[in-house]
């Protein structure tokens, strides 16, 4: 008999085709937070453009997370490069989005007054 | 380790850097609504598949109770405890409750969690469940939540088709699944045992203790109630082992704490920290301070059930035992810091008026004490308050503590008598001299206009009573007589010459 342990195992095993599947291992991943408080700062439409502008680059990974617990700085949205620091933008509003598509994602330039400390 | 990942992340940044965070280890860091993330990325249900594979139900509820973990939801019940009474019941059927009725206000964890991480509460749940025998949960959550809602129903339909919940979970003959019942936000339904009511359909209302609810709780049955910060930790512990857990935090508190820091202060947010962490730390180090170079004032802990601290009790180390012995509680996890703006007597009224509202009318004390001292403090903030007002103040609030029935009576009067306690000064300004010295109680602030007043008439013009007075170029004059205190001509005036001070007349025009 199998036991619960090896059954996760096997489950782990399957998450990981998904999330490929899904795209989640693309070098760069973006998280924007849709919590409640996230969503009432104006994350949702900061949303749509990171899906709608990034839909044709296939070396990017959106998605949605949780709030971190940045209540004055929302919404958050971060950007993961394996082997690379986590880079957190705070404050963003539509035009800070579309700019961080530009600059980050399509030319790797960080835009550091953006970023918290 | 459970928490690498977030330190990982986020461990760069002064705010998180300086946070431990078990409870919110995965919020902000992977995707709620995909179940796939949370098993991949979170060591998702690790605990669950360690705990049916290797242990006994009685041997997690001995690794609860060695971690030393205590209920999150503010009373810091030991929970292994708690899980004990309910798995010695001897009943087929139990029941697995979390309490996600969080209604103190500016407290935003439980939201924060199942919004962010919703299957780590399932997880504990889970845990839980099969170590107390039971194969109900029930996640009781406050209709205002309902984003929250929706992805606890998109939680439990991915934990569902993964075999989670349900029959003979992960191949075991582990059987559980979770219901969800919405309150409809009132603050009572937070005590266990008016929750236990409001699941059965009956109105809100506590009952007397005992019977606990591990004897006897929903329909009767043998029940665990657990905060959702509790069940948060549930699963690091599994993961990690208890002597990881008790070695952080305090000897008697171990652990972590999340608190919902706001009001006055830098960086407000989810601050999560061990425990022994002293105040201090927290406002100037996490917090970032005041802003705009106000003077600290006070902190205040636990919401309504708490207390005001003052600046001499910022060193206190946080726990359970050394907050209340400083005359504050733990609490679910409120902070809110106050600075020099605010008046102390106004505060405590906000308080009461809140625990006054949300009594639930069942017993005397709680019901007529809390309108009693919402009418003395009402009074006293308009500039009514008699001599003896705050010895009848503390008598009356030193009985509601003592003969109420529930947390919500016997906690209702904190704020009142801790900022009786600590600024018993700003009291009696209110009676003697009329005063309020932050210019915060409507009725005894006073508007008036100064010499730097160049006669450009705004105020004027702004003033609903018309109540200013002055022609063009020449100062202008506030009838007090007319004035409604709305403090329009105050905002308005670009030279500053409108100024407010409280206190019997002495420098008025």
């Amino acid at each position: 008999m199998t036991s619960p342990k090896e059954i996760l195992q096997f489950k782990k095993e399957k998450a990981k085709e998904i999330l490929e599947s899904k795209g989640f291992f693309r070098p760069k991943r973006v998280y924007v937070g849709l919590a409640t408080c996230e969503i009432a700062a104006g994350s949702q439409s900061i949303m749509d453009i990171f899906q709608s502008e990034t839909g044709n680059m296939s070396d990017v990974f959106v998605s949605a997370k949780g709030c971190a617990g940045r209540c004055n700085l929302e919404p958050t949205v971060e950007i993961v490069e394996e082997g690379k620091e986590t880079v957190k933008y705070v404050s963003v509003n539509e035009e800070k989005a579309r700019q961080i598509i530009e600059k980050h994602l399509k030319k790797g330039e960080i835009i550091s007054e953006w970023v918290v400390k | 380790m459970i928490t690498d990942n977030f330190k990982k992340n986020f461990g760069d940044i002064n705010f998180f850097g300086k946070q431990l965070r078990i409870a919110l280890r995965n919020c902000g860091m992977i995707n709620p609504e995909d179940i796939y993330d949370y098993i991949y990325n979170a060591c998702g249900y690790e605990a669950l598949a360690k705990a049916l594979s290797d242990m006994k139900p009685s041997e997690i509820v001995e690794e609860i109770k060695k971690s030393g973990l205590r209920g999150r939801g503010g009373a810091g019940f030991p929970t292994g405890l708690k899980w004990e009474f309910t798995a010695k019941e001897q009943n087929f059927e139990k029941y697995v409750v979390c309490n996600a009725d969080e209604g103190d206000p500016g407290a935003f964890m439980d939201r924060s969690v199942i919004e962010g991480d919703p299957h780590s509460v399932i997880e504990g749940m889970l845990i839980g469940g099969y170590a107390v025998g039971a194969s109900k949960g029930i996640i009781y959550i406050r209709a205002e939540y309902p984003l929250a809602v929706e992805r606890l129903y998109k939680a439990f339909a991915a934990a569902r088709k993964e075999g989670f919940l349900g029959e003979n979970i992960l191949g075991s003959k582990f059987n559980f699944d979770i219901e969800i019942r919405l309150g409809a936000g009132a603050f009572v339904c937070g005590e266990e045992t008016a929750l236990i009511n409001s699941i059965e359909g009956k109105r809100g209302m506590p009952r007397p203790r005992p019977p606990f609810p591990a004897a006897n709780g929903v329909f009767g049955k043998p029940t665990l109630v657990n905060n959702v910060e509790t069940w948060a930790n549930i699963a690091a512990i599994i993961i990690e082992g208890y002597q990881w857990f008790s070695n952080i935090g305090t000897e008697k508190s171990k652990g972590t704490k999340v608190f919902a820091l706001a009001g006055k202060i830098k960086n407000t947010g989810l601050v999560e920290v061990p425990m022994g962490t002293t105040l201090r730390e927290i406002v100037y180090g996490i917090g970032g301070g005041i802003p705009n170079g106000k003077k600290f004032k006070s902190v205040q802990t636990g919401g309504p059930s708490g207390g005001c601290l003052t600046e001499k009790f910022l060193d206190t180390k946080i726990d359970y035992e050394s907050l209340a012995a400083a005359g504050s509680i733990m609490g679910s996890g409120g902070m809110i810091i106050i600075d020099e703006d605010s008046c102390m007597v106004n505060l405590a009224k906000y308080f009461i008026e809140f625990t006054q509202s949300e009594s639930c009318g069942k017993c005397v004390p709680c019901r007529e004490g809390t309108k009693r001292m919402l009418e003395i403090l009402e009074r006293i903030t308009s500039g009514e308050g008699r001599e003896g007002d705050i010895e009848k103040l503390e008598r009356l609030g030193n009985v509601i503590k003592q003969a109420s029935l529930c947390g919500l009576g016997q906690s209702a009067p904190n704020p009142v008598l801790s900022t009786i306690k600590n600024f018993r000064n700003e009291y009696e300004e209110h009676i003697k001299l009329k005063k309020c010295r932050a210019n915060a109680c409507e009725k005894l602030v006073n508007y008036y206009v100064t010499d730097k007043c160049v006669g450009c008439g705004a105020c004027k013009r702004v003033c609903p009573a018309g109540a200013i007075e002055g022609s063009l170029k020449a100062k202008h004059k506030v009838d007090l007589a007319r004035c409604i205190k709305c403090g329009r001509c105050y905002k308005t005036c670009k030279f500053g010459a409108v100024k407010k001070d409280s206190g019997i007349l002495e420098i008025m025009q």
